[in-house]
């Protein structure tokens, strides 16, 4: 089950090329603060269609029309992020400050304590946060079902708790992995052409600032849109495993 | 019912319907802060003039006579804030046309004949807003004057913080029921105003105010960055031109970014009333 997910996600975002280029340039122009919220609000819009589709359906790539819905949209899911991880934040902050009024081994015993139970929380706040974003999508992007814990816990029962955290587990290797088999092939060729450039007698800077250059751009306009939307995909497929 | 998101989409959308009154908007906006540039430069001056004779004399600010600070600056201070207060009173009126436009679910955007007519509901606004403001404020003037420890004085700044919260979201509705009924009583008829509040549900209502300001925020801290790098561009170009730099930033923001943010805000508020009395 979860492989068909991995399938059908991978399929789905190299769908449409000139989707991830857009993706790239407004990733692009992302240092003007703005332009972020569009990025997260087209990831909801790819939830959205996952969440009210099925796996392996022939779901086209959400368009790029209606910018102000869409920043909107991405407001709403930045708002949620922020509303899950203040938990474990505080819950760092109560320990940090109780660690730090009293003294002797009490203290950094406690403080190690505080840490585990953040990094559990973390985790916790992670998985309720993406589960938190799809129950909102199924809901017509009602605010209150983000945060109806008990309905997330109702639905991640449902789905099984292994199940989704071998999903993300599964995400985050298939992520790393991606990136980097593309860095790596980008800087094989880039030492080939090295190599033979010192052989040739060239000067090697300009050959390695120009691999450098193409892999950040690659990495910016094709790898990153491509993979934020397989997460994205993934997630809202594994929201509706829960039928 | 539509939702949160339905009304914030739609508030933001409505100012593209019709730029040139926008624009026209925009002029207001735009005095209003070329006013508020001299003001504080010319402030600056009767500042300095204040220092100096202090140093002069060894004295405290307050031991200084009237007489001896510079007259014409205080002159012009003086003018331009009561011509900043009437345009104010102007803007507050088209605010008052906004929030009615959107109640009666109208698209174009309000027009710009019949100026006193706009003055008039200008001062109904600003009535409005000053009783609304004016407990915490008390709380706050008094607190200061009486208070002397300093214990006390941070607990009433939270408190008329606390106030000054509350009181902004009882505003809203309050404008927005006057708005609607176009009477100024309207605006103080509390029963009809919580029974609104909560006829739409407390959560909702503070919800959707909580996400236009976060939205509001957004926005402007994304423009200060852009307006910022244009300062950098013209400082950069136009050299110990600190003055006119600070002019031509100030036209700009007053004439797109504060316009736009007003008719959206009014607009989401309007919307909010509509919602409430379905």
């Amino acid at each position: 089950m979860i492989l068909d997910i991995y399938k059908d996600a991978l399929e789905y975002s190299a769908k449409d090329w000139k989707t991830l280029v857009i993706l790239g340039v407004i990733c692009f122009f992302s240092f003007l603060f703005l332009p972020l919220f569009l990025i997260t609000g087209y990831n909801y819009r790819v939830i959205n269609t996952a969440v009210h589709g099925i796996i392996n359906g022939r779901d086209p790539l959400p368009e790029f029309d209606d910018l102000i819905g869409m920043f909107v949209d991405g407001v709403k899911v930045v708002i949620v992020q922020i509303g899950y991880l203040l938990v474990p934040f505080i819950v760092f902050l109560i320990f940090a400050f109780i660690s730090a009024s009293i003294t002797g081994v009490a203290s950094s015993a406690l403080m190690i304590i505080g840490c585990l139970i953040t990094f559990v929380l973390v985790i916790v706040a992670c998985l309720m946060n993406q589960m938190g974003l799809c129950h909102m999508a199924n809901h017509d992007g009602a605010f209150t079902k983000a945060f109806a814990v008990t309905e997330i816990k109702e639905v991640i029962d449902e789905v099984g708790w292994f199940n989704c955290i071998a999903t993300y587990v599964g995400l985050i290797i298939i992520t790393l992995v991606i990136s980097l088999v593309v860095t790596a092939i980008i800087y094989g060729i880039f030492t080939l052409f090295g190599l033979s450039g010192a052989i040739l007698g060239a000067d090697l800077s300009g050959i390695f600032l120009l691999g450098a250059l193409i892999n950040s751009a690659i990495a910016m306009f094709i790898v990153g849109p491509y993979l934020s939307i397989f997460n994205a995909r993934s997630i809202g497929l594994l929201y509706t495993m829960q039928l | 019912m539509a939702s949160i998101t339905d009304c914030v989409v739609e508030g933001l959308k409505y100012p593209f319907n019709d730029i040139k009154k926008l624009l026209c908007f925009g002029v207001l906006f735009a005095l209003i802060s070329v006013i508020s540039t001299f003001i504080g430069f010319k402030s600056m001056d009767i500042f300095r003039a204040a220092v100096h004779i202090n140093e002069m004399t060894n004295g405290t600010l307050s031991q200084i006579p009237f007489s001896q600070l510079p007259a014409g600056d205080i002159y012009i201070v003086a003018g331009l804030t009561i011509v900043g207060f009437i345009i104010s009173l102007l803007i507050m009126g088209y605010q008052y046309d906004f929030v009615k436009f959107s109640i009666d679910k109208k698209d174009g955007l309000p027009g710009f004949g019949d100026i006193p007519a706009k003055f008039v509901s200008g001062v109904k606004y600003f009535i409005v807003a000053m009783a609304y403001n004016l407990i915490p404020i008390l709380v706050l003037v008094m607190g200061m004057a009486l208070v002397s420890e300093s214990t006390i004085l941070p607990l009433i700044l939270i408190i008329s913080t606390l106030l000054f919260i509350i009181a902004y979201f009882f505003l809203i509705m309050a404008l927005n029921n006057m708005i609607a009924h176009d009477s100024l009583k309207k605006a103080f008829d509390f029963s009809e105003i919580i029974g609104n509040i909560s006829n739409l549900g407390w959560g909702k209502y503070i919800g959707i105010i909580l996400f236009t300001l976060i939205v509001m925020m957004i926005i402007s801290v994304a423009i200060s960055f852009i307006l910022s790098f244009i300062t950098i561009l013209f400082a950069a170009t136009v050299n110990n031109q600190a003055f006119v730099i600070s002019i031509v930033i100030a036209i700009i923001e007053g004439l797109f970014i504060d316009s736009y943010m007003s008719v959206f805000f009014n607009r989401v508020c309007g919307s909010i009333y509509r919602e409430s009395i379905k």
